[in-house]
């Protein structure tokens, strides 16, 4: 790849629950944040039901009229392009009557293909080019698992990269800390049965510390498949396994598990912070890496104080250029 | 080339485990404000004089702290505000008996920020409305020779002595602010036009602009939603945080239901050819808000509205 990086943030920081960040004054506060301090690209995250008006592209032209409409808006704000939509198909989906779906069971892959390719064409439409999927459901629930349920999955993956590649858009595998994929054997497997051409690889770079996986060992092993960014920092290491451990999402990432984390995730450079980012920006400069960098700051008790700090960051490293 | 910079008046907090503190409790959230501040597009600093004493045992002395700031992007520290709470036995401008010691304490605090290239020593010029009541010729005459005093002396040291006129303070109303600016020397006192601060008082800034553009060395751009309709000016004992019409009456310029038309000032600024620092500001931004997101939402109202008419 060559070409410019471009800067992105996931807006998705500032609903920390379901029923927050629902009007439309909140929205266009967040995103001239966004802009004001230098990102281009906004990654939305895929949710369901009325107090969610990004969540889906049905959702965005029932709130701000059509899809074109809200780019327009962003455009008028400062920003480029809705750059990627963050999708986890476990997730239940009300507007579909769906209570979740796995992409280790093949029966659910044709619904998961017709899930998403409404945001693959708002994506299009809106100068994206990634759907970023969770690779696999966590690892608690999935369990240990056989060569066969990766070939399923990554037949599923497959089969989603295809369909929406046909709209220019890329499947790009997300792997975070909980995820059955946050295992380096596992994330080997299931990225060698995936068509390169169909399935890309999302780097989160936090996710993968947490998961006690080096970012920097995973863009190396892995960077003919990376094709999207996620830059945060953390303070920690899961050098408890709380993550393989039951309903992980509420003890570990919520709770704080054992060692009771106020925050798992913070701002790039944060103090303390473990993740190597130096080495990782030396790499995808050395590649040439021209995609998105999508700077992210879940958990944060202040989005405006994040994207600030992440904008300093993202200002003072040296980009891939 | 640009013609205006633009500055940031300190009023912040942070949220911290401890509650809200400011950025002066310690390094690593002085660290986090001066990249904030920075990232957005600020070049300046504006901040209040007594600021100095906690930078000092920060950085060791003020310069430090200012090549500190340089490092982040800051070029300098702009303009201070000067902080003294007016007392009638101690310090207040309607009393000519107090002027030796407003004159003497604001020289120490200059000779300490002296190796600084502060370009505005910005005043209330006079007390609060209600300490000060009636307010007659005589009154805004004292005040106006106080500040010729201190505007003398303050240009020893390279300094403008500026007023600004907060809603509350005596000399509030078009016709006083204007007749304390004929009474005052145009050489050691200059105007600085807090556009949200007018506004509540119901006194248009840009026509203030345009009465005395001749005498302005800077602004507080920031917006208000409220025009004083209860007298607030005159409630006691204050008026800016515990008047019963609002419990806020400061917002960053753009905010929804604002009054004040900065695009029509930027247009006057422009035809008056103005050159030089624009400070922005937004105090009491953490009531039902937040420093952070004020901050950016400011510079991206300077930088997406206001630049296309003038920068």
């Amino acid at each position: 790849m060559t070409g410019t990086v471009r800067l992105g943030y996931a807006i998705s920081q500032w609903k920390p629950n379901f029923d927050d960040f629902t009007r439309r004054e909140q929205h266009v506060r967040a995103l001239k944040v966004i802009a004001a301090c230098g990102f281009t690209g906004v990654e939305l995250r895929a949710g369901s039901g009325r107090w969610d008006p990004l969540g889906r592209p049905a959702s965005i032209a029932a709130n701000y009229g059509s899809a074109a409409t809200f780019t327009d808006l962003l455009r008028q704000i400062g920003i480029e392009a809705v750059c990627s939509w963050y999708f986890d198909p476990g997730e239940p989906i009300g507007e579909e009557l769906s209570h979740g779906r796995s992409v280790l069971e093949g029966g659910d892959h044709r619904a998961i293909i017709e899930s998403v390719l409404p945001f693959a064409e708002f994506l299009a439409a809106a100068g994206g080019s990634r759907l970023v999927v969770r690779a696999l459901p966590s690892a608690w629930q999935a369990g240990e698992l056989t060569a066969d349920a990766i070939a399923t999955a990554a037949k599923g993956w497959n089969q989603v990269g295809a369909a929406t590649s046909r709209l220019g858009v890329t499947v790009s595998l997300h792997v975070d800390c909980l995820s059955a994929a946050a295992d380096a054997k596992t994330l080997e497997a299931l990225l060698e049965a995936t068509d390169p051409g169909l399935v890309g690889l999302t780097l989160d770079t936090a996710e993968l510390t947490l998961a006690d996986l080096d970012p920097v060992a995973v863009y190396r092993r892995h960077r003919d498949r990376v094709d999207h960014v996620h830059l945060k920092d953390t303070r920690y290491v899961d050098d408890l396994e709380e993550r393989r451990r039951p309903h992980a999402e509420a003890a570990m990432l919520q709770a704080g598990g054992e060692r009771g984390v106020e925050r798992w995730f913070y701002e790039c450079g944060t103090p303390g912070g473990l993740v190597d980012f130096p080495s990782l920006l030396g790499e995808l400069n050395a590649d040439a890496y021209s995609g998105w960098l999508v700077f992210e700051s879940e958990q944060t008790p202040n989005p405006a104080r994040s994207v600030m700090l992440n904008g300093w960051f993202a200002q003072q490293m040296r980009l891939p250029s | 080339m640009s013609n205006l910079r633009w500055s940031y008046m300190d009023h912040w907090r942070a949220d911290t485990p401890r509650g809200p503190v400011t950025q002066y409790a310690s390094r690593r959230l002085m660290d986090d404000f001066v990249k904030q501040i920075s990232v957005v597009g600020f070049e300046g600093l504006d901040m209040f004089d007594f600021q100095i004493y906690g930078l000092t045992q920060m950085f060791g002395s003020i310069e430090k702290y200012q090549e500190y700031l340089q490092d982040h992007g800051i070029a300098k520290i702009v303009n201070l505000f000067r902080g003294i709470m007016y007392d009638p036995r101690v310090s207040d401008p309607h009393v000519r008996e107090t002027h030796d010691e407003i004159v003497e304490s604001t020289r120490r605090m200059l000779g300490m920020w002296e190796n600084l290239q502060i370009e505005n020593l910005i005043v209330m010029p006079a007390s609060l409305y209600a300490d000060t009541a009636p307010v007659t010729g005589d009154t805004i005459k004292a005040a106006a020779e106080c500040w010729n005093r201190v505007g003398e002396m303050s240009a020893g040291f390279g300094v403008r002595t500026t007023g600004h006129h907060e809603f509350f303070c005596a000399i509030r109303t078009q016709e006083d602010i204007l007749r304390f600016y004929e009474l005052t020397d145009p050489r050691y006192v200059s105007f600085f036009c807090d556009t949200a601060q007018h506004c509540i008082a119901g006194v248009d800034p840009v026509e203030l602009y345009l009465e005395l553009h001749d005498r302005v060395s800077g602004f507080h751009f920031k917006d208000t939603r409220e025009v004083d309709t209860t007298g607030a000016y005159e409630n006691r004992p204050d008026a800016e945080l515990m008047a019963p019409q609002t419990a806020r009456w400061f917002y960053e310029m753009g905010t929804d239901g604002g009054l004040v038309d900065f695009p029509r000032l930027m247009r006057e600024l422009k035809g008056h050819e103005f050159s030089g620092w624009i400070t922005v500001e937004h105090d009491k931004a953490n009531i039902g808000g937040d420093y952070a997101e004020s901050t950016a939402l400011s510079m991206w109202y300077a930088k997406h509205v206001l630049a296309e008419i003038y920068s």
